[in-house]
């Protein structure tokens, strides 16, 4: 009789690890350990194939603030991030207000289902070269990329939503009196956010993704550009510095999406499932 | 009483699709009618076509053949575009599932029909608080969907009809999902709720016991393809005590006559 007993202690202990303030602790403890291994691999393979191949992470700690202090850095990431962020809006506003139009349109949303897969299908890497032939090297065929990249992620979840939607819901709102207008502003586009939200978090990194790339293949300014420029100076340090602001801004820009989401979804309940209530 | 809905010859089978058969008959020459301010349960055998009734009577589904009159009014069911859902309201229905909006609180979600049809004011919004409070809410107006229990999501769903007053409310087996104490609860608030205001309900159920408990009159139907099996006028003098009407000993004829009918 001992053994159910321990193990429900052990249930319990593990759920407090889980969920508590002990476990946020633990969690933050792992990810530290994480970060402190690779960065000691990052150091080994540095010694190990020398600092021409692969620069250290304090050499680059110093160019990273070195970068920063002479603001080249901030120069180039802010003309990347501006790109990011009109590329971002004027493809995934469109986007996402596309399928409520198209809701009440099934015949021209089968009609342009094909082309939307093709777009959604497409290598976009492979058109840049295209959009910088006629948008110019300027920021304008960085957008271009941008837009065709994040346009296809959140309409298709966007509209997948829009279809995820129980119709017995709309079936309650059509007896109890909702016009066309009140289903959608207050059952469609409510039960959607969430689709919307998760096209836009998968999105996001990806346009400034786009963004670099584009910048990689011909630009003057940008982070991409500035990777570009030191992988023919054969400085790898110099990259790693890039590529460290890059993955600093996807962060931040996570971070960003998560606390938006947070407010406009409160009424979900919380995702862990052993913290919800019965 | 002059009857307030009436069903004649209603029939049902569903239309053939590419390379299929149309579905065999599932509702077949059903007549019945209910009169105003009546309390009609349905009771039948599961898979008997009784949520199909009451999709037809609610607009939301079409009929085969057959008439559903309201009102003296002739309702339109030949095709699913002249379908008026809910009859401009005239119709509530409280379904199977709750059918609460998940991203609106309780008291959000009972307030819906009245916003939808422009009618919230300081007096309805005071009817509704009125309706928290007769079926225990209270406190929990400000609680999204999920945070409430099965018996609490019910009670949200049955007075989210009850707030705009429709004439006539249909129920398919709204207290189905829940624990046998919290039903026996849920029909004590509808028997409570329903001689304030005297409604015409429509309640379909397979639970013999609940039938009788609450209504005026019990249809039986048949298997499919459904009609009718028979009629019972429940006797048994209101206000009734749920919990008590096992041992009236007009109760136990009436179940027996009942179960004897529903195959």
């Amino acid at each position: 009789m001992t053994t159910p007993t321990l193990s429900g202690q052990a249930a319990g202990a593990a759920a407090l690890l889980r969920g508590g303030p002990l476990g946020l602790l633990a969690r933050k403890r792992d990810q530290l350990l994480v970060l402190v291994v690779l960065l000691a691999i990052w150091q080994g393979l540095s010694i190990l194939l020398g600092e021409y191949w692969i620069g250290t992470p304090w050499g680059t700690v110093r160019r990273l603030v070195s970068g920063i202090a002479d603001g080249e850095l901030l120069q180039h990431a802010s003309y990347t991030v501006a790109e990011a962020i009109i590329g971002f809006l004027v493809g995934g506003i469109p986007a996402a207000a596309l399928p409520f139009v198209l809701r009440r349109l099934p015949m021209v949303t089968a009609i342009i289902d094909p082309i939307m897969v093709g777009g959604y299908g497409s290598p976009k890497l492979a058109l840049a070269p295209l959009f910088i032939l006629w948008f110019g090297i300027g920021i304008e065929s960085k957008i271009a990329l941008i837009v065709f990249t994040v346009f296809f992620i959140v309409y298709f979840s966007t509209l997948a939503g829009i279809r995820a939607l129980d119709p017995k819901l709309v079936q309650m709102a059509q007896m109890s009196g909702a016009s066309e207008s009140d289903i959608a502003r207050h059952i469609i586009f409510p039960g959607a956010v969430p689709h919307i939200f998760a096209g836009l978090r998968i999105a996001m990194p990806y346009s400034i993704g786009a963004a670099v790339v584009a910048e990689l293949i011909s630009a003057n300014r940008g982070l991409g550009y500035m990777i570009q420029l030191r992988s023919m100076n054969f400085d790898t340090t110099g990259i790693f510095v890039a590529l460290a602001a890059v993955c600093f801004i996807v962060a931040v820009a996570n971070w960003i999406v998560n606390i938006v989401e947070r407010h406009l979804l409160l009424w979900r309940p919380p995702a862990d499932v052993t913290a919800q209530k019965e | 009483m002059a009857a307030l809905l009436e069903v004649r010859n209603l029939s049902k089978r569903f239309a053939s699709r590419a390379g299929r058969e149309p579905s065999p008959w599932i509702i077949r020459d059903l007549s019945f009618s209910v009169a105003d301010g009546e309390f009609l349960t349905i009771v039948g055998p599961s898979g008997g076509g009784k949520t199909t009734l009451l999709n037809m009577i609610a607009q939301i589904d079409t009929a085969s053949g057959g008439e559903i009159v309201f009102q003296s009014k002739s309702a339109p069911l030949g095709d699913k575009t002249s379908l008026k859902p809910g009859l401009n309201c005239q119709i509530g229905y409280v379904t199977q599932e709750d059918n609460l909006l998940p991203w609106r609180t309780c008291l959000e979600n009972v307030l819906f029909p009245l916003m939808a049809q422009g009618r919230l004011n300081d007096e309805t919004r005071a009817h509704a608080q009125s309706l928290i409070r007769a079926v225990g809410l209270e406190g929990w107006e400000k609680h999204y969907p999920h945070e409430l229990s099965g018996g609490m999501r019910k009670r949200t769903s049955l007075i989210r009809t009850l707030v705009y007053d429709p004439p006539v409310i249909l129920m398919d087996e709204p207290f189905g999902a829940v624990d046998a104490q919290t039903r026996v609860q849920l029909q004590e608030d509808l028997l409570r709720l329903w001689n304030l205001g005297r409604k015409t309900i429509v309640f379909v159920t397979h639970d013999i016991t609940e039938a009788i408990a609450l209504a005026d009159r019990t249809l039986v139907l048949t298997r499919q393809p459904s009609s009718v099996a028979g009629e019972h006028i429940i006797t048994i003098p209101r206000p009734r005590d749920i919990r008590d009407i096992l041992t009236h000993p007009e109760f136990v004829d009436l179940y027996r006559r009942i179960r004897a009918q529903v195959q």
